[in-house]
């Protein structure tokens, strides 16, 4: 049997830590400063992955696009070098593209052009989306109750000068007006505003997508002059055919296009790549951050090396009236664990706190994985750095101990 | 040379030391610090140790409190050879077997008279839920039943001194071992202390070895055994 049990241990080490609070508190407050900052990088990094998730699900889901380019290098991530964005494909590719794929999936086309839309006086540069009426469906672009419609067949068979305002360019140029029924000067032809799609928030870095103006991609070729598209939206009729789809795609395109002159790609895959880099990221911030455990540890140790020498006579006493040698090592030894443990808690909630601090205008979440990280590592921290002085202390001789002064 | 003036003592042998011998090298030189010593405690004796400083009864002390092992001899606790347990097992043999006292009281600081007289038990097989019980007993054996609560910087060194018997009690020791226990007090207290433990010995029949360096207080025990230059001189019976 274990004398002390594990208990009285705990207990006498927890009173000899509250009978010095002050000490406590700045010995553990590397311990607290390290773990506070581990959790809040943590919890930034994966805030700003599920916000980046978030935002790919609000895109519209089973998507696969091809883009001119190479985009991806051979490892997954991003290519490097200048990227053309170029008008590319030809009409004809969207026909053989839905002829090839057959009922597995819708292809759509989307050109864009940035160009100057002008409402009054009022005049803003932006894109310009031609495509068809898929994407409102599949790139959940529908406008909602009360703000009009999204363009139909019809509109893009005949033609028609209407327009879709994104969100935010909506607001600039209308302000607080109705925007539906006006008209719009875009690159000096007139377009009636037939709807507006709500706001779907900015693509990390990317365009933003609430700045967009839709038209047909017929009137899009006839006020830019430019026949071909850019890049396509498949829409796929099932997560389990994406695969099939991307193969089928890249094999039809194959035909007319070099393999490094397109790519084929969908949104797993791109968030993947965002993923990764930000996970490094992470890691290497969290890196950084944990060395300063480690220098909390050293501070422990320390004062545990004080405590120790300090607390000589009553080592030698509990020798005196009973304590064998590993019964004072556990007791500075949990003393210490306790030490850290205590700045990890701390640290966790301050952690915790400022997550939350930051999460009111930055994605920051919290996970339990790096709770347990962090508390696992403080308390290793006291076991690691707490050794050293428990086993002086242990091995100090009753008779030396109590003849300290 | 020993000169034994009493009688032979018919009570059971509690400890004995056999040939004891403690060197200590300083340098090149060596130095016997107790050299043949021979020395039996019978049970409920009132031994007082005594002798010049520099004499071995520190050294003396240490062996008898198994605090130290000799560098050869025997140290016999109730027949049984303990020259050369392990520290761990000397330890537990230290918390149940004897009571040590000392000069410096050697209490926790900030911490209550109660948590202090119960420190051994901690260290013992007695439960958790009987130890605040058993405390508070001793506490109030030695007169201190209305300062449980009060840490030892609230009081004076008598008291101290007396929450320090209770805990050299508190395990029912077979033996207890005072140095200099009222070297540190006002004479009332110092008296007061030698009282308790001549209470001890007459109406609990308790084994009490102490170590003073005081010729008028060694006089106050049953035997009083004189240690010069390592060796016992004179061994005198009231």
């Amino acid at each position: 049997m274990l004398k002390p049990s594990l208990e009285d241990l705990i207990k006498s080490a927890l009173r000899s830590i509250l009978k010095n609070k002050g000490r406590t508190i700045l010995t553990s407050l590397g311990i607290i400063i390290g773990v506070t900052s581990v959790i809040l990088l943590t919890s930034i990094g994966t805030g700003l992955q599920s916000y980046i998730n978030d935002q790919f699900d609000k895109l519209g889901s089973n998507l696969v696009y091809v883009a001119p380019g190479k985009i991806f290098n051979e490892s997954g991530g991003f290519a490097s070098g200048e990227q053309s964005f170029t008008n590319f494909f030809k009409q004809s590719d969207i026909r053989k593209l839905q002829r090839g794929l057959g009922d597995l999936a819708i292809v759509f086309p989307a050109n864009e052009s940035t160009l100057k839309i002008k409402f009054g006086k009022k005049e803003e540069l932006t894109s310009i989306v031609g495509t068809t009426p898929e994407w409102a469906i599949y790139r959940n672009s529908t406008p909602p109750e009360g703000q009009g419609s999204f363009f139909t067949k019809e509109d893009v068979s005949k033609q028609n000068k209407v327009a879709v305002l994104g969100f935010s360019i909506a607001d600039k140029l209308f302000g607080t007006r109705n925007p539906i029924g006006k008209e719009v000067t875009i690159d000096g032809k007139n377009f009636k505003v037939i709807g507006v799609v709500d706001k779907k928030g900015g693509t990390m870095g990317g365009p933003d997508i609430d700045a967009y103006v839709y038209i047909p991609s017929s009137t899009f070729k006839d006020i830019t002059g430019k026949d071909d598209i850019m890049s396509f939206s498949i829409k796929v009729n099932n997560a389990d055919n994406i695969e099939a789809v991307k193969r089928q795609t890249k094999r039809i395109l194959l035909e007319d296009y070099d393999k490094d002159a397109f790519t084929v790609f969908d949104s797993s895959q791109l968030l993947s790549s965002i993923n990764s880099i930000i996970g490094i990221l992470t890691v290497g911030l969290t890196g950084i951050a944990a060395i300063s455990l480690v220098v909390g540890g050293i501070g422990i140790m320390n004062i545990m090396l004080v405590t120790v020498s300090e607390r000589t006579r009553e080592i030698g006493l509990r020798k005196a009236i009973g304590a064998y040698p590993r019964a004072i090592l556990l007791q500075f030894l949990i003393e210490a664990i306790i030490l850290s443990c205590f700045g990890g808690i701390i640290g966790i909630t301050f952690g915790f706190l400022g997550s939350l601090a930051i999460n009111t205008f930055f994605p920051a979440k919290v996970t339990l994985n790096s709770v347990l990280l962090a508390f696992g590592v403080s308390s290793a921290v006291g076991v690691i750095f707490g050794v050293m002085p428990a086993r002086r202390a242990s091995k100090l001789s009753p008779i030396e101990a109590l003849r300290y002064e | 040379m020993i000169k034994s003036l009493s009688k032979p003592n018919k009570a059971p042998v509690v400890l004995q030391l056999k040939d004891i011998v403690k060197t200590y090298n300083s340098g090149n030189v060596q130095f016997n610090a107790l050299d043949g010593v021979n020395l039996s405690i019978h049970k409920g004796e009132f031994v007082s140790i005594t002798g010049p400083s520099g004499s071995g009864k520190s050294t003396l002390m240490h062996i008898i409190g198994l605090l130290d092992i000799p560098t050869s001899g025997q140290v016999l606790l109730e027949g049984k050879d303990i020259s050369h347990f392990k520290e761990h097992q000397l330890a537990q043999i230290r918390n149940v077997t004897l009571g040590f006292v000392f000069q410096q009281f050697n209490l926790l600081p900030k911490t209550s008279a109660l948590e202090n007289a119960i420190l051994p038990l901690l260290y013992s097989d007695v439960p958790a839920s009987q130890r605040h019980q058993k405390g508070i007993e001793m506490l109030t054996k030695v007169g201190l039943e209305s300062k449980l609560k009060n840490t030892p910087a609230q009081l004076s060194g008598g008291q101290q001194q007396r929450v320090a018997i209770a805990r050299a009690l508190i395990n029912d020791p077979k033996i207890i071992l005072a140095d200099e226990p009222t070297g540190n007090l006002d004479s009332k207290s110092g008296r007061d202390v030698m009282d308790f433990f001549h209470q001890l010995h007459q109406k609990e029949g308790r084994t009490i070895i102490f170590v003073t360096h005081d010729r008028e207080l060694a006089n106050e025990a049953d035997r009083i055994v004189i240690i010069k230059d390592g060796k016992i001189e004179i061994e005198t019976k009231k």
